[in-house]
């Protein structure tokens, strides 16, 4: 049992991450129907501003802080350049917001070069109860995913702005036609969403290896998870998170990341040909 | 007909350009040819039938394995024939296309961006795949692949030369290109039109929706399947990237440079960005491939029609179809 809590725990910490990924992504999808494919970079970016900060002997939460503000900067750059000009021609978006990444992701071996980085941890201490013990980052970055996640949640289900939101989500004709500024909501999610990137990657820099390919390794489960837990609801991210990244985690430490990784978008595709509307239901895109 | 006639005429001069560019360039260009006839697939499947496959290098590679492993006769020492080869790559390919087609088709079936990102995850499965298949050389891929051998009644001639292999692959990519230019505009390309704009209308005609996306989707695989057999004998490996993700995103970039309704300016904007990135990325360095995200988005944004459509379009005085 003893054993076992630990690999829970670590399966639960990229869960969580997963899941910010995929939330991020589908605000800006279920929102304007974008799909962005320079999301994975963005995250990258993130963990990059990590680097940066470490480099220039910034505390490590002082890179955390500034993540999402630079990220979401360079988001509302992206909006008000690129997908702007293309929210009507929803496929063109995949293919320039492509162009963006490949961009993007050269743009960081140009700045920091090809090789992977590593960013220590800011606490090193764990937590010990008994036989048991666990670093305290990772129980940290638990802690602030959730808290990130369920403030997402309540901005989107509690708030006047995520009562617009919605209504542009649904109705977004009559909603413009009530006087909601849907552009200004289209901007404001954008910008809420590539933040959510930029600090996941911030969070979960010290624990894995900073390189300028490691964004497409979220984008893709990112995306899965948003098609496996069904587009429509919030909650859906949730369930799809947890499968694709329960599943991923747990075949790579009981078999190997190769059979992990074939499986889970094995399954993945299984779900979402069987159910296409996912597992928790909602509307699909055309 | 003045399409043809374009055609015809970039092929003409695809035949002279041996004796301009020298044998290094030779053997350059018959690679880009068999990257042309990868972007014509993918041009087939998307621009005419509306399927954003975002994995098309799937077919390419599996093509190109098939080829290498039949011809080093790792199956069968006695089944090395070319021929073979050629067709087992095409209809491994194919089958593989109907598989996958039919599992996103049917019923009420994945379209559009949800399609573009499966195809995405299947080009990253094969491709992690196939770097962990070590009875098929893993990341090392498979060594050694003899190059084409011709046989006509008992004569037969291999494929060293660069200048012999750069004519026949020309001679294959514009039979490939002639014959689906033919098909396309036949009763089955009217079809196809409407399979993409209209599918319930067709339906309701009496049409068998799933029937024609499936045979388009499996005609593009074949001919990317083509492809990656042709490839393989050129440089005589087949390695996991031929497979995956990078050669995927290329094509893509390809065919949206070029067109994705037009064959032949997708075929182009093949030939011209590999063309392009040999010169530039010696000029630019590392900077090359910054430059090319951005042109691309620019182009996407700017010019949805592509950038070598509209010259074309001029010139062919239509929709080029």
């Amino acid at each position: 049992m003893s054993e076992l809590i630990p690999i829970i725990l670590d399966v639960s910490s990229y869960i969580l991450i997963l899941v910010l990924v995929a939330l991020g992504l589908m605000i800006v999808f279920g929102m304007m129907g974008v799909i962005n494919m320079a999301h994975g970079e963005l995250f990258m970016i993130g963990a990059y501003v990590t680097v940066a900060a470490q480099g220039a002997g910034l505390p490590l939460m002082a890179g955390v802080l500034l993540a999402p503000v630079v990220v979401g900067f360079l988001g509302l750059l992206i909006e008000a350049a690129l997908v702007r000009h293309i929210y009507l021609r929803p496929l063109d978006t995949i293919l320039a917001t492509w162009g963006l990444s490949i961009a993007l992701k050269q743009l960081v071996v140009l700045t920091f070069g090809p090789e992977s980085h590593s960013v220590t941890l800011p606490i090193d201490g764990s937590l010990e109860i008994g036989a048991f013990s666990y670093p305290l980052y990772r129980l940290l970055l638990m802690a602030t995913s959730i808290l990130l996640i369920g403030g997402t949640f309540w901005l989107f289900t509690r708030t006047d702005f995520g009562l617009m939101a919605r209504a542009v989500i649904a109705r977004p004709d009559t909603a413009a036609s009530l006087g909601i500024d849907t552009r200004r909501m289209y901007r404001w999610s954008f910008v809420i969403g590539t933040a959510l990137a930029g600090l996941a990657g911030a969070l979960v820099a010290p624990i894995i290896s900073v390189d300028p390919q490691m964004g497409l390794g979220y984008l893709v489960p990112g995306f899965l998870s948003i098609l496996v837990g069904g587009a429509g609801p919030l909650a859906g991210v949730l369930v799809g998170g947890a499968v694709v990244g329960g599943v991923n985690n747990l075949l790579a430490i009981w078999i190997s990341p190769v059979a992990a990784l074939i499986t889970v978008y094995i399954i993945a595709i299984l779900i979402i040909r069987l159910k296409p509307e996912g597992i928790m239901g909602g509307r699909r895109a055309k | 007909m003045r399409n043809n006639l374009i055609a015809l005429l970039v092929f003409a001069i695809l035949a002279a350009a041996p004796i301009l560019i020298g044998g290094y360039w030779t053997g350059q260009l018959t690679a880009y040819l068999v990257y042309g006839l990868l972007a014509m697939s993918l041009s087939l499947v998307w621009g005419y039938g509306g399927i954003l496959c975002f994995g098309q290098a799937m077919f390419f590679g599996i093509g190109g394995y098939i080829m290498a492993v039949l011809t080093k006769g790792m199956i069968a020492p006695e089944l090395t024939s070319s021929y073979l080869g050629l067709i087992a790559a095409m209809a491994g390919s194919a089958l593989f296309a109907l598989a996958l087609g039919y599992f996103l088709f049917a019923g009420r079936g994945i379209s559009g961006a949800y399609l573009a990102i499966i195809t995405l995850a299947m080009a990253l499965v094969l491709e992690r795949l196939m770097n962990n298949w070590y009875a098929l050389g893993g990341y090392n891929g498979l060594l050694n692949v003899p190059p084409i051998k011709l046989t006509f009644f008992g004569a037969s001639y291999e494929l060293w030369d660069r200048t012999a292999t750069f004519y026949a692959g020309r001679a294959v990519v514009a039979l490939v290109y002639f014959l689906v230019t033919w098909l396309l505009s036949s009763a089955y390309g009217l079809k196809l039109t409407a399979s993409r704009t209209h599918p319930d209308r067709l339906a309701s005609l009496g049409y068998n929706v799933l029937t024609i996306r499936l045979s388009v989707f499996a005609l593009s695989a074949a001919i990317a399947g083509l492809a990656g057999a042709i490839f393989v004998t050129l440089d005589g490996f087949a390695s996991p990237t031929l497979i995956g993700f990078t050669l995927s995103t290329d094509a893509l970039i390809w065919v949206a440079f070029g067109v994705k309704e037009m064959l032949l300016a997708a075929f182009l904007g093949a030939i011209l960005t590999r063309t392009a990135e040999s010169w530039l990325s010696e000029i630019f360095g590392e900077y090359w491939i910054l430059i090319l995200g951005i042109a691309f988005m620019i182009s996407v944004v700017l010019l949805p029609k592509g950038l070598l459509a509209t010259p074309l379009e001029k010139l062919t005085g239509g929709k080029g179809r």
